[in-house]
């Protein structure tokens, strides 16, 4: 019998992550905020049923909330990530191909057992990271990604299905493929969903029978592998390794307007501290460094700039990133203006052991291995201590531009100083 | 080559680092790491061979001696007295893993009126129920609490033995 692609997510993740280490939240409606607090991201079942709305400006149903009484919480990345990590390395054992397709989504291929039936294992895994994580996961299992996207999607929808669709199992696909408007489909964007609806085609269903070569002249090779997999067969891989990174970002917008050239200097220096970490971490070097700005695009006179800089010899080390992006900081600056936003671009990422000699090398070999070794320090002291223990200079000591995260939850998975009380009383 | 969009100035090869600043928990200037020792050296220059060359560890590391299951394996300092009879100090870091099945005889980490309790769970009289580990503290029946659940198992507790180094 065919292997099974499965779609596993957990639902609601970031909500579901701050129920899981905070017992005061179990049980009760929380909404998280995106970046800055500006919309609700995330929200637990308690709250959809509360019928608070995706996507909402917070400060539009402050009070809405406050109402209902719902908890607020500000994005907490550290938290999410590490339970990220959790919840696909829990996964792994389980089956025969991994995927980490996002921060809280996986395929996996398995083989299905002699009875075709993944339902008894399904069900297992999803109360195992129920219990071990406390976080809720969907099942969606079919012959393809296309289709165990969908079948992800209808095993979340309904509750009857309890986490969990296989469509293999089902007497007949066709129903629940009709019930998937076509815009819903994974790998149809908004230009091939139009198109679909001007043709009549409504739903996976009807792109699924629809004529192959009409299909292809729209959307070449891309279309036919997607109605290949929606008729089951499967044509895109598992990719179990990320490619490595070709570019980092790091870019945030400020609680309040920057017009100083100074302070849009210390919040480019502070993002370039962070991608530099990034890049360490990544083991990877960057040969080129591009810096942005921009007005809010509401305003009129919107106003935006990027300069870019390659470097004489591919670098992560912080203080060479941060000269080249400090240097290039006043280009972006017109006086009077209202930025809002700002970032850093890193490119031309080249893995650490590519690094090729220079005649311009900036230091000699034996200064260049103390500036290695004080990075890793730096990275260690703020892995170990919290991020800003040791801090750059060039960042300002105490900005008040910095993303506002004003109901952020603590670290409770990844800093000692943050971990939740267990009450012996 | 080096060559610069936007901005008209050439990039001068980095000079000194800019300024650094230490704030929070570490303190005094920030030193160099020093190089690791390894356990065992495979080197030597003169001599006989080590006679413990083919007995190198990797050595100790606690996660893998403390942590059988590290993705459902979470850490929770401990705040109160109630468990100082089974060893637990106020102030304590506690290792709890969620993946085990909670066995009369363990403490266990229960969701009690929305807070984590440190309790040991006993059966008695042929009932379960959560016990403190101080006199001071009355037994909890379980069949007369509603909504409690087992959250985790405490499977390590490690103790400061203060301040040092």
């Amino acid at each position: 019998m065919a292997d099974a692609l499965v779609l596993i997510d957990a639902n609601n993740f970031y909500a579901s992550c701050e129920q899981a280490l905070d017992p005061a939240l179990l049980g009760r409606p929380v909404v998280v905020l995106s970046n800055n607090d500006g919309c609700v991201v995330s929200r637990s079942s308690e709250a959809r049923q509360l019928g608070i709305a995706m996507g909402k400006p917070y400060f539009q149903i402050a009070e809405q909330l406050a109402r209902h009484g719902v908890v607020v919480r500000s994005s907490n990345y550290a938290l999410y990530g590490d339970m990220s990590q959790r919840l696909m390395s829990s996964l792994e054992p389980d089956v025969a191909e991994l995927e980490v397709y996002s921060i809280d989504e996986a395929f996996a291929r398995l083989p299905r057992p002699r009875s075709g039936d993944l339902g008894p294992w399904a069900r297992d895994l999803r109360s195992r990271i129920r219990r071990n994580l406390g976080l809720p996961i969907a099942i969606g299992i079919a012959p393809s990604k296309v289709l165990a996207k969908l079948a992800n999607r209808i095993a979340k929808a309904d509750s009857r299905h309890a986490g969990l669709f296989d469509l293999c199992r089902q007497e007949d696909p066709d129903p629940w493929l009709e019930s998937t408007p076509v815009e819903e489909l994974w790998g149809v964007g908004r230009r091939l969903g139009r198109w679909c609806r001007l043709r009549g085609i409504a739903n996976a269903r009807q792109l699924r029978d629809m004529a192959s070569d009409e299909l292809r002249a729209k959307a070449g090779v891309v279309g036919l592998r997607l109605q290949l997999e929606l008729r089951g067969v499967s044509c895109l891989p598992l990719e179990e390794c990320p490619a490595a990174k070709r570019e980092t970002c790091v870019s945030r917008s400020f609680s309040r307007p920057i017009s100083e050239l100074g302070e849009l200097g210390q919040a480019v220096a502070s993002y370039v501290v962070r991608a530099a970490e990034k890049l360490r971490r990544q083991r990877q070097r960057a040969g080129r460094l591009t810096v942005f700005a921009r007005t809010s695009p509401f305003a009129p006179d919107f106003f935006s700039r990027a300069a870019s800089v390659e470097l004489p010899l591919a670098s992560h080390d912080t203080a060479v990133l941060l000269q080249a992006a400090l240097q290039l900081v006043p280009s972006l600056h017109r006086p009077h203006r209202r930025f809002v936003k700002a970032g850093v671009l890193l490119q031309d990422l080249q893995p650490e052991t590519q690094l090729q000699q220079h005649l311009l090398a900036p230091l000699p070999p034996e200064q260049q291995q103390r500036r290695e070794a004080l990075m890793t320090c730096i990275d260690g002291l703020n892995r170990r201590y919290g991020t800003g223990t040791v801090r750059w200079a060039a960042c300002g000591l105490q900005p008040d531009w910095a993303m506002r995260r004003q109901q952020l939850s603590r670290a409770a998975t990844t800093r000692l100083d943050d971990l939740p009380t267990a009450w012996a009383r | 080559m080096a060559g610069v969009s936007h901005s008209a100035a050439p990039l001068p090869p980095p000079l000194a680092a800019p300024a650094l600043v230490l704030l929070g928990a570490a303190q005094g200037p920030v030193a160099w790491p020093r190089r690791p020792l390894p356990l065992a050296a495979e080197s030597v220059a003169a001599g006989f061979p080590s006679p413990a060359d083919d007995y190198i560890d990797v050595g100790i590391d606690l996660n893998d001696t403390l942590i059988r299951h590290p993705s459902s394996t979470f850490f929770l300092r401990v705040s109160g007295d109630s468990m100082t009879g089974a060893g637990i100090q106020h102030g304590d870091l506690l290792v709890v893993d969620r993946s085990l099945e909670a066995r009369p005889g363990q403490i266990v980490v229960a969701v009690l009126d929305g807070a984590f309790t440190l309790k040991r769970l006993v059966r008695h009289r042929g009932r379960l129920r959560l016990e403190a580990a101080n006199s001071a503290y009355p037994p909890l029946e379980l069949y007369q609490c509603g909504d409690v659940q087992i959250w985790g198992v405490a499977i390590h507790v490690i103790h400061s033995l203060g301040r040092h180094g």
